[in-house]
């Protein structure tokens, strides 16, 4: 699977960006690709985020934007040290199972945290993956001409505290950890990208039975 | 042919009708978008399965629909 890796990149310039990796994956122009990106501090919320669920005067004092997107979900935060992965996998040539793919997108994730040395996994009661109680990774997904484009965020050296100023996936009893929490040190984030790269495009290339 | 969201199931019992970009009478092409409906995760453009006419719209804009419910009938 094609890797690119965009740096720190603005929500919106990102949006842009995937909507033409989106356009190019959907015309067959492209094979699956993941990209990877940091997003300077944003709030962003999902198609079904509720109202009251963060705290507008916080992150108005703070200066941090807020964003309304199309994909699923609801609100999360993003700050750079966060890896945010946006996946453009044709589920044609896969399975048509947004379900499936949201699966492997978290055994994936787990399992290069767990490369990485932090004992992440899914959790069969709710979406996200988890470290114990902890939620480390958030997903919010959207799928045009069975194409999926959005994705995962994981915390592995972004400051957590923003969090704490939200209900993170519109959940108000989420406690949210990150690999630097867990570690008690900092990941080098080439090397996370490329433990993720390979993580994920074996989830994806393997067969979906 | 009748049109289900089998294909969300297990992300979610149920998802929500956002946008329908048909009307029964219209006619359809394969993989035309026919509507949007949201879940927990996923915003999902649903594409049409079959070229043909849309005979039956059974659940509204706003409805919540279980994935297993017939939603709308396409007659090829």
């Amino acid at each position: 699977m094609e890797a690119v890796d965009a740096g720190i990149l603005g929500y919106t310039e990102a949006l842009g960006l995937q909507e033409d990796l989106l356009g190019r994956r959907i015309k067959d122009e492209i094979g699956d690709t993941l990209l990877f990106v940091e997003h300077p501090a944003v709030v962003t919320l999902g198609r079904v985020s509720e109202e009251g669920a963060y705290d507008v005067e916080h992150f108005e004092r703070t200066g941090v934007p807020v964003v309304k997107t199309g994909r699923g979900g609801k609100n999360t935060y993003h700050a750079p040290g966060q890896l945010v992965v946006y996946p453009f996998v044709d589920l044609k040539k896969k399975k048509k199972d947004i379900s499936r793919y949201i699966d492997v997108l978290e055994v994936s994730c787990a399992g290069a945290l767990n490369k990485l040395g932090v004992p992440a996994a899914g959790n069969l009661k709710r979406r996200g993956v988890w470290v114990g109680e902890e939620k480390i990774a958030f997903i919010g997904i959207a799928v045009k001409k069975w194409v999926t484009y959005h994705g995962i965020s994981v915390n592995i050296n972004n400051d957590i505290e923003a969090f704490s100023f939200m209900d993170p996936c519109g959940e108000s009893d989420i406690r949210v950890t990150s690999a630097r929490e867990v570690l008690g040190r900092e990941l080098d984030m080439i090397e996370v990208k490329k433990v993720f790269s390979s993580e994920l495009t074996r989830g994806m290339e393997e067969e979906w039975t | 042919m009748d049109l289900k969201l089998s294909e969300l199931a297990g992300t979610a019992s149920e998802a929500v009708i956002t946008v329908w970009h048909v009307k029964e009478g219209d006619r359809v092409e394969r993989d035309q978008d026919i509507l949007e409906v949201v879940t927990d995760k996923a915003t999902f453009d649903v594409p049409a399965p079959v070229s043909g006419v849309v005979t039956g719209i059974f659940k509204k804009e706003g409805e919540t629909v279980r994935v297993d419910e017939v939603i709308a009938r396409i007659e090829p």
